[in-house]
């Protein structure tokens, strides 16, 4: 079995995130960029179902500007088997759409014919929680979502999903999109001799043309703001005041 | 940017490991002078020793600029984590250079931490000047007899093969030194007890006596009489590495200081508003940039073929006094703090004056850069 796994490239979690000066987004310009954290729980799992003999053939694909190769290069690193980039946008600026990436992932998901599409369940950017599914339904393929466990069983998959107040368990039929959660597995860290093997694994560049889809932006954003800077708190001279607060707040 | 796409990918995964993995126990490691084999295991599993052997011998097969990149951001966790991979790449450059087909063959397993190694030159009357070492090899029958005392020797206590220079004809000088490759679960072979260091205090250091040890002859490295010349032909490596283990020390300290200057207030406000509290930072910070500069620039020349020797003087010279001025520097942006066990620049402090001792004193690496001066010139 075959297993794709979609990976974007955004910024890094531990950057301090900026809005730009017109408001249009998030500053991107020189700042570090790495692999969606989800998704890159979606490489690890790919990779342990291919250490088990389950999967085949880790194949790692990123939609976006020429940069998200060095993103595809760490899935390489850690383990996959090779790489499409598709060149979707010269502006780091300009994201592409869910469903523009879905519709290039079943363009790819029809030359690749994997078995299993295993996907972060959103990209901390812009958090929208749509690409998996939308990708599922332009298949018609069965669909898992927010998954902290996955067993392949043959045509068969159980997925432990994480929903509200517990754990689900549930079968869907193969080949099916699954959108990982945190708590799936600790991704591993790119050996140094895996990197360097990673540089002579292919990487094949692709268009959105290639695909027949257009990424022009059906969305406009109107304004990103910072959030609102916390407000100085109020010092309590002793229990007794600080109780009377609480009250007063109706906290207690 | 000189640093390609690899470089920061190799760059990135050793920051990653340190930040998730050493710095953490850091100070543990310090305060139990415990020597860290789990997480050498687990550096092994990453292929972070050896970081310069071909991949044809079973490393990864990088050049001297990863190989510092690599010792940088481990130091950056804990220097004796770093050191650590500064020993093994020592040892594995000196096989790849100069080992048998045979002697080669144990690199898997130095690499995998699976044999422990120790690198023995210094012993009680012969520290910087080397020629003065005593212990001798002499020829018998089935291969060499080995006698002598080595001190100061890091893994000592630990370390299962030793890579041991010793006199083959005192007549020679330089010339009447070889390298043996010993094996320390040999009879004659004696251990002292762990010194107890002011830094870096996870690196095992004892003394090893040798009294009549057997050596086989296909365990002399390269050459008879030719044991200096190979010590001397991996130095220039050996001190970019503790130059970017330096670096890495300078790092860490003015990272600690950056977010305490930041966070600690006096006089209502954060002393980072205070001028003398920014000029302290910026010193640290330029300084630690151009120690880490001049360190990329030897290993670039090492790389390029080029006789780098001036350049690794001056960058282990002028980062190890960087790291020991500037960790002193972020325990002043500390105050009282910084002078408290647990705190991590009162550490980094006590872990940074070794750089200006180890592989050849700066007062050494002084005379070398002049030297180099006043026989090719000061152009550039």
């Amino acid at each position: 079995m075959k297993v794709l796994v979609p990976v974007k490239r955004v910024i890094d979690y531990n950057v301090k995130v900026r809005v730009r000066a017109d408001g249009s987004g998030v500053d991107l310009a020189n700042v570090k960029m790495s692999m969606n954290p989800f998704d890159e729980i979606a490489v690890e799992e790919a990779i342990r179902l291919k250490e088990k003999g389950t999967a085949t053939e880790v194949v790692a694909v990123s939609i976006g500007v020429r940069q998200a190769q060095e993103t595809l290069r760490t899935a390489l690193a850690m383990g996959a088997d090779r790489a499409i980039l598709v060149l979707a946008s010269e502006d780091v600026h300009q994201d592409i759409e869910p469903l523009a990436v879905a519709k290039i992932l079943a363009g790819i998901v029809k030359e690749e014919s994997p078995g299993l599409v295993l996907c972060g369940k959103q990209a901390i950017d812009n958090d929208m929680n749509a690409t998996g599914q939308m990708l599922a339904a332009l298949l018609g393929w069965a669909q898992a979502t927010f998954a902290s466990e996955l067993k392949v069983e043959g045509e068969e998959a159980t997925v432990t999903r994480e929903v509200d107040g517990g754990l689900q368990a549930i079968k869907v039929k193969m080949p099916a999109v699954v959108t990982v959660d945190l708590r799936m597995n600790e991704p591993r860290y790119a050996s140094l001799p895996n990197i360097m093997k990673a540089k002579k694994k292919p990487l094949e560049e692709k268009t959105p043309g290639d695909y027949g889809v257009d990424v022009t932006p059906r969305l406009r954003v109107v304004k990103t703001t910072e959030p609102a800077s916390r407000k100085a708190g109020v010092m309590a001279k002793s229990v007794d005041e600080l109780v009377d607060m609480l009250k007063g707040a109706g906290v207690v | 940017m000189y640093l390609n796409e690899t470089h920061l990918q190799v760059r990135e995964m050793a920051r990653d490991f340190a930040d998730g993995v050493v710095r953490p126990i850091a100070e543990a490691l310090d305060r139990d002078e415990r020597f860290p084999g789990e997480i050498f295991e687990q550096m092994a599993e990453l292929g972070l020793f050896g970081v310069g052997v071909p991949e044809e011998m079973g490393g990864p097969g990088f050049d001297s600029l990863t190989y510092a990149l690599v010792m940088e951001e481990l130091s950056r966790g804990y220097a004796s984590i770093a050191d650590q991979c500064g020993l093994v790449e020592l040892i594995s450059t000196l096989l790849v250079r100069h080992g048998t087909d045979e002697q080669r063959a144990l690199l898997p397993s130095i690499l995998g931490m699976r044999t422990k190694v120790a690198y023995c030159i210094t012993e009680p009357e012969a520290g910087t000047d080397v020629s003065g070492i005593r212990t001798t090899a002499v020829r018998d029958g089935s291969g060499w007899i080995l006698n002598g005392g080595k001190v100061w020797i890091h893994n000592a206590p630990v370390a299962d093969l030793a890579f041991v220079l010793a006199r083959t004809d005192k007549d020679k000088g330089h010339r009447g030194m070889s390298i043996f490759i010993v094996d320390l679960h040999a009879k004659g072979v004696e251990r002292g007890p762990k010194e107890h260091k002011m830094g870096q205090r996870a690196s095992q250091v004892g003394a090893l006596n040798f009294s009549d040890v057997h050596v086989p002859a296909d365990m002399l490295l390269g050459e008879e009489g030719r044991g200096f010349h190979m010590m001397m032909s991996v130095l220039d490596k050996g001190r970019v590495g503790i130059a970017a283990l330096a670096v890495g020390i300078g790092q860490a300290g003015l990272e600690a200081a950056v977010d305490y200057a930041a966070t600690r207030k006096q006089f209502s406000k954060p002393i980072a508003d205070f001028q003398g509290v920014q000029w302290l930072l910026a010193d640290m910070a330029k300084d630690i940039e151009a120690a880490r500069l001049l360190v990329h620039s030897a290993a670039m020349k090492i790389d390029a073929g080029q006789d780098a020797t001036k350049a690794c003087s001056m960058a282990k010279c002028f980062a190890g006094d960087m790291a020991v001025a500037r960790t002193a520097d972020a325990v002043q942006v500390f105050g009282g703090s910084g002078y408290i066990r647990g705190f991590e620049v009162e550490r980094l402090y006590r872990d940074a004056k070794i750089c200006q001792i180890y592989e050849g004193t700066n007062q050494i690496q002084r005379m070398i850069i002049a030297r180099e001066l006043l026989a090719k010139g000061a152009r550039v």
